[in-house]
């Protein structure tokens, strides 16, 4: 009974969605609502307001900088509610990870890790530092980090991939996007603009668009590492076992 | 724009999303997932959308995939045989009423 | 039918919601609701981007002289990128909850979760999972 009246409420909503569909505007047609107003200032003026040739970094790092900063802090959140739920790797003690089993990865699946890794990191680098230019940007380039850090995790193993990147350094980088991103808003009031303004206080107006590429790029840079750290220490959290509590895998 | 590349990936998004919903195997479903992700990562890129394209391909087939073998390998696989639920028809109907 | 046809992108996106929203409600196991939770945010996803796609339109990156008025539009994609990122990290804390909860109760199984709260409270742990 539950399961009938739970397919009907589904099909009723998913007619719902295809009428709604039919009856909006033609899809790829340029003079659609959502095509036009603030979109056509967005595409011409992100160039010279913003400096950024990319229009989805201009938009993200400045137009709606203050969304960015909250979708930060959200990630940031994340990792911390995960840490409250599982708990964080303390000092002096020991923890097994589950893949210190006699069964390791292939010779194959290491031997191309290994080959890749380093193309990986450098692409990775590239995302964050070109993607005012070409496709690319923080987010980008945090994830594909992320993404091959967890290859090296799992070809070679967690314990060795916690000794590689070790506690210290996560706990240190982890807070960077935020970080980051408030000091450089702060730095834009100070200078005399407003918050997200890319500015610092005393520099001379020349000086200016050097000064927001810069700034840019920190930000750039700080919500790179920032959101690598933070997804390998939440995969850390998930795979952890301590020695003696917890559950054998 | 009504090319056969896009229509191709549209198909494959659906019947990946319900090969992941209907499998039993969860190990299989999260894999499949992944493969849905990266359908959905060649259909940014047919969206114009080559940030997104990149960041779906690395998160959603890369990271998020990690993330859900990581919570299996640390629970169990298989999704559980509801062998006894008849025998608790009668709360069904109570929740079924309240509903 | 209207435009439907014409719109299919926005269609696919529906019919993926729909099955998200199938596995959400109907499948007893958390790890499938979410999967299936993904899976709707992503068509929530595909749906805004298609709607800023231009016909004939170029990626909206300025490099090599292209025009403005060709690109498509870049709000939605900038808003889902961060998207995205929050889709995982919401996905991390789901998932360790599920981890904490697999720990307390030893399964899964949403129905079987709430039989055994009604039957036994479990050894004191130092939190109680939820169902």
């Amino acid at each position: 009974m539950k399961k009938v009246v739970s397919l009907c409420f589904i099909g009723a909503l998913g007619v719902l969605l295809l009428m709604l569909v039919s009856s909006m505007p033609r899809m790829g047609d340029p003079g659609s609502p959502t095509n036009r107003r603030v979109v056509d200032r967005y595409l011409e003026k992100a160039e010279e307001e913003t400096g950024t040739e990319n229009v989805i970094t201009g938009v993200i790092l400045n137009y709606r900088g203050y969304d960015t900063m909250g979708e930060v802090t959200v990630i940031f959140t994340g990792l911390a509610a995960v840490l409250a739920v599982l708990g964080r790797e303390k000092r002096g003690r020991v923890y097994a990870y589950p893949d210190r089993s006699p069964v390791r990865s292939s010779i194959i699946v290491r031997s191309a890790a290994g080959f890749l890794l380093p193309f990986i990191a450098l692409f990775s680098l590239y995302t964050v530092l070109h993607g005012e230019i070409s496709p690319g940007g923080g987010f980008q380039g945090g994830a594909v980090m992320a993404a091959g850090m967890f290859l090296f995790a799992a070809a070679f193993g967690l314990w060795k991939a916690g000794r590689t990147v070790p506690p210290r350094l996560r706990f240190a980088v982890e807070g960077a996007a935020p970080i980051t991103f408030f000091l450089v808003g702060v730095a834009g009031l100070l200078g005399g603009g407003e918050f997200l303004a890319y500015m610092l206080p005393r520099v001379s107006a020349g000086l200016q668009p050097a000064l927001r590429t810069w700034l840019t790029l920190l930000v750039e840079g700080g919500i790179g590492a920032g959101g690598a750290m933070i997804f390998i220490s939440v995969l850390m959290a998930l795979a952890r076992e301590e020695v003696g509590g917890g559950q054998a895998a | 724009m009504s090319d056969a590349l896009s229509l191709v990936l549209l198909a494959l998004l659906v019947v990946t999303a319900l090969a992941a919903t209907f499998s039993r195997d969860l190990l299989a479903a999260v894999i499949v997932f992944s493969g849905y992700s990266l359908v959905m990562a060649l259909l940014w890129q047919r969206l114009q959308a080559p940030d997104l394209a990149l960041t779906e391909a690395a998160v959603g087939a890369g990271v998020t995939t990690v993330l859900f073998v990581t919570a299996i390998f640390k629970t169990q696989r298989m999704e559980e045989e509801g062998g006894d639920r008849h025998r608790r028809g009668g709360a069904n109907e109570k929740e079924s009423v309240e509903k | 039918m209207g435009r439907l046809l014409d719109n299919y992108h926005y269609a696919v996106a529906a019919v993926l919601f729909c099955t998200g929203f199938y596995s959400v409600i109907m499948r007893p196991n958390i790890i499938k609701k979410i999967i299936g939770l993904n899976i709707m945010e992503t068509s929530v996803f595909l749906l805004l981007v298609s709607l800023g796609w231009k016909e004939g339109g170029i990626a909206p990156i300025h490099a090599g002289g292209a025009e403005a008025a060709s690109m498509v539009n870049p709000l939605p994609q900038a808003l889902i990128l961060t998207g995205i990122v929050v889709a995982v990290s919401t996905t991390a804390v789901a998932l360790s909850l599920v981890i904490l909860l697999y720990r307390q109760y030893g399964t899964l199984d949403v129905d079987r979760l709430m039989r055994e709260e009604e039957l036994e409270v479990p050894a004191a742990g130092p939190e109680g999972g939820e169902g």
